[in-house]
């Protein structure tokens, strides 16, 4: 136990690697964390910019969750794609959109992309690729659209268009016979889903659904479950059991207070006597 | 699909392989660039800046690692803006390419980064310094560095001349850096250029599509193993 | 063989009509040898918060203790009861504190949510052992029989339902599944959790 308090002093806890690496050096594998196989990718257009993702997070050759948000909140105006380690992605930009808040309260502006850009670019670097996030960061601010890459050894990219994760070959392959500057809002959407769906369906560790983000300077929409091309079809029939099928040893039932009904009783006067 | 090793993920690094130069002449320096950043085989970027801005009149041409040489130019950035504002004027290019230097040096087991740092100041006029692998510093009137130099290294040898002024120099980068792209496989794309004088920083760009040619080549494939022009060989008389 | 197989163990939870259910099984191994067959993974940590934890046994022991103790410093400075969507952040995050070291433990969530209104909302989540939370609406699994889990659940789950109905779904999959697998079985327990009443049951399962 740490410290006696609920709320805990920030940053990672090692206590428990003297252990962990001493079953690795006796050949005890370190376990697979979940990773998102993962289609993400950000483009520019006329207004501002489009984000996309699938919605497959994988653990090994499993398929962990079939229906992940990969899109994540930075600020209003700011979001950030994730793949790589997944909850790396999840920490990492849940961590920076608390730091841009702060930010913006104490400079009192609107922040702004390159900010955090510089924060997570920063932030990557110091752990020196041990934090395995892979991000497209994208959105709009008093300077305009800005869409990055970052790499998990914090390297970046400023780029009109870009893919990240395992799917980002197929995804780029779109991007490089559709891209056309100042398309507008519809034709950007359309070419992300293609985009997104070519990751989706060639792909092995992407897949499910397609989400998309429009940013443009006055609005960010996002766009949840944007295309479901993966839904899976109605069971033709139900596969219930007859009630009883299971047999059981023993049986314990712990019953619960619902509701309650308070009642006041009406103050008595204060004896001054 | 890929699964990640939680202990240790020090694959996919992203690579600048590079082919970078910087060459000095009368009135300033050029420095110039090709422009892919690799993961592997796969071009992460096709027309990456590599080279970035440190001060109004110096800037570095980046190799090795991305995140690196990234890290290393954001720091000497914000380093010269901290002198301009201490000293009140200018930093000398000497000065910058300490900076990275010392950064290099003292950090040379984490890092890999080859840089070449070029300008000009009031102090020296144009130079050009190389920064190699293990942090060492070297002036030089032209630098060349990157996977992609060891192959032109003859050709600057054979080509450089002192004095030269502006446009030939110019030149000479563009050709040299098409050469080594040509031949280096993790370089290509574009060239970008520089022209940094007292006066104005001059950013040039060749498109992929309008890189200067040099022999290529030529079909060999078919053509016949021996040339009949008359001119063979006659076997010697020999008496009998 | 990976560390997440040492001792064995399974657990599944799954989402029925205004109700849920969590189960596991109860063997405690080292590797092949069976030690125990009352080896409870699955804990009531609130009235409606029950939080299974598969994995390797002396991280079982320890990260329940650790999350006991913060869920009770929430509880008296918070001065109410946590609802699961917290807790499963607070195992996230408890998890992720660990990321150069973590527990070996992938842990499995099953509750009922306060919503604003007063009534009930059926909660389930899971996180992997560094603590990336997966939030679902149908069924999570994990422990050694979470691949044979997996299949198994996404056959026989159905939407909507009832209590008694879900309980014969989610011990017909855990049975099932951990009959095929040689580090979970030796006995099960099923917990089913309405609004007004849990109802916990051991089940009748092969002891080999």
């Amino acid at each position: 136990m740490a410290t006696a308090s609920a709320y805990r002093s920030p940053g990672f806890d090692f206590s428990n690697e003297i252990r962990n690496n001493f079953l690795s050096e006796r050949g005890v594998p370190l376990p697979k964390a979940t990773s998102t196989g993962t289609t993400i990718v950000g483009c520019l257009f006329k207004d501002g910019i489009v984000l996309g993702a699938d919605t497959r997070a994988t653990e090994g050759p499993i398929v962990a969750d079939k229906n992940c948000e990969k899109i994540h909140f930075i600020t209003d105006s700011i979001r950030c794609c994730g793949a790589g380690t997944a909850a790396d992605t999840e920490f990492t930009t849940a961590m920076i959109s608390s730091n841009m808040e702060l930010h913006a309260l104490s400079t009192g502006r609107k922040p702004r992309v390159v900010t955090a850009m510089t924060m997570l670019k920063q932030y990557l670097f110091r752990h020196q690729g041990q934090v395995g996030a892979a991000l497209v960061l994208g959105g709009v601010d008093a300077t305009g659209p800005h869409l990055f890459t970052i790499h998990p050894h914090g390297s970046t990219d400023k780029l009109p268009y870009v893919t990240m994760g395992s799917g980002s070959l197929a995804a780029m392959a779109v991007f490089e016979a559709g891209w056309r500057p100042n398309m507008e809002r519809a034709e950007a959407l359309d070419l992300v889903t293609t985009a997104v769906s070519a990751g989706i369906f060639n792909d092995l560790g992407s897949g499910s659904n397609v989400d998309a983000c429009v940013i443009t300077a006055s609005h960010t929409e996002m766009l949840r479950n944007y295309v479901k091309p993966n839904e899976r079809v109605q069971k033709e029939r139900s596969y219930g059991f007859r009630r009883g099928t299971t047999a059981w040893k023993s049986e314990s039932i712990r019953q619960m207070v619902v509701e309650e009904d308070i009642t006041f009783i009406a103050p008595e006067a204060m004896d001054t006597s | 699909m890929e699964t990640i090793d939680i202990s240790r993920l020090k694959s996919g690094e992203v690579n600048l392989g590079t082919s970078i130069m910087a060459v000095q002449f009368r009135d300033g320096v050029v420095v110039g660039a090709d422009s892919r950043t690799t993961t592997g085989s796969y071009i992460a970027n096709r027309v990456t800046d590599k080279l970035t801005h440190v001060h109004d009149r110096i800037y570095c041409c980046r190799s090795g690692s991305a995140a690196d040489t990234q890290a290393i130019a954001d720091y000497v950035h914000y380093y010269l803006q901290l002198y301009t504002q201490t000293h009140g004027e200018r930093p000398p290019v000497h000065t910058a390419a300490s900076v990275f230097e010392r950064f290099c040096y003292e950090n040379k087991d984490a890092l890999s980064a080859g840089i070449i740092v070029a300008g000009w100041d009031k102090e020296a006029g144009p130079s050009v310094y190389n920064i190699p692998l293990g942090g060492g510093l070297f002036r030089q009137p032209w630098a060349i560095g990157g996977s992609g130099s060891t192959y032109v290294y003859g050709y600057c040898d054979a080509t450089y001349r002192d004095g030269w002024g502006r446009d030939e120099t110019v030149e000479f980068v563009k050709n040299t850096l098409a050469l080594a792209m040509s031949r280096d496989g993790s370089s290509g794309g574009v060239i970008r250029m520089c022209v940094i004088t007292e006066d104005s920083v001059e950013r040039l760009f060749v498109p992929g599509n309008e890189l200067p040619k040099f022999w290529e080549g030529k079909e060999v494939l078919g053509m016949p193993l021996t040339k009949k022009d008359g001119n063979e060989p006659v076997p010697m008389a020999v008496e009998p | 063989m990976s560390i997440m197989q040492y001792n064995g163990g399974s657990v599944i939870a799954m989402v029925g009509k205004d109700c849920v259910a969590i189960a596991s099984d109860l063997r405690l191994g080292n590797q092949s040898l069976g030690i125990s067959s009352n080896f409870e993974k699955i804990f009531a940590m609130t009235e409606r918060t029950y939080v299974g934890l598969p994995g390797l046994a002396t991280d079982v022991t320890t990260l329940h203790e650790q999350l006991r103790y913060r869920l009770n410093m929430y509880t008296i400075k918070e001065e109410r009861t946590m609802e699961p969507e917290t807790f499963i952040h607070l195992v996230s995050s408890t998890l992720y504190e660990k990321r150069w070291g973590p527990y070996f433990i992938e842990p499995v969530l099953a509750g009922m949510q306060k919503t604003p209104s007063g009534a009930f909302r059926p909660f389930v989540a899971s996180t992997d052992l560094i603590g990336c939370i997966n939030f679902a609406k149908d069924f999570v699994v994990a422990g050694t029989a979470s691949e044979k889990l997996f299949g198994v659940a996404e056959g026989l789950w159905e939407p909507d339902l009832e209590p008694e109905d879900l309980f014969e779904t989610i011990s017909q999959t855990l049975l099932n599944a951990v009959d095929r697998d040689a580090y979970s079985g030796w006995g099960a327990v099923v917990h089913v959790i309405t609004k007004d009443k849990v109802v916990k049951r051991t089940l009748k399962g092969r002891m080999d």
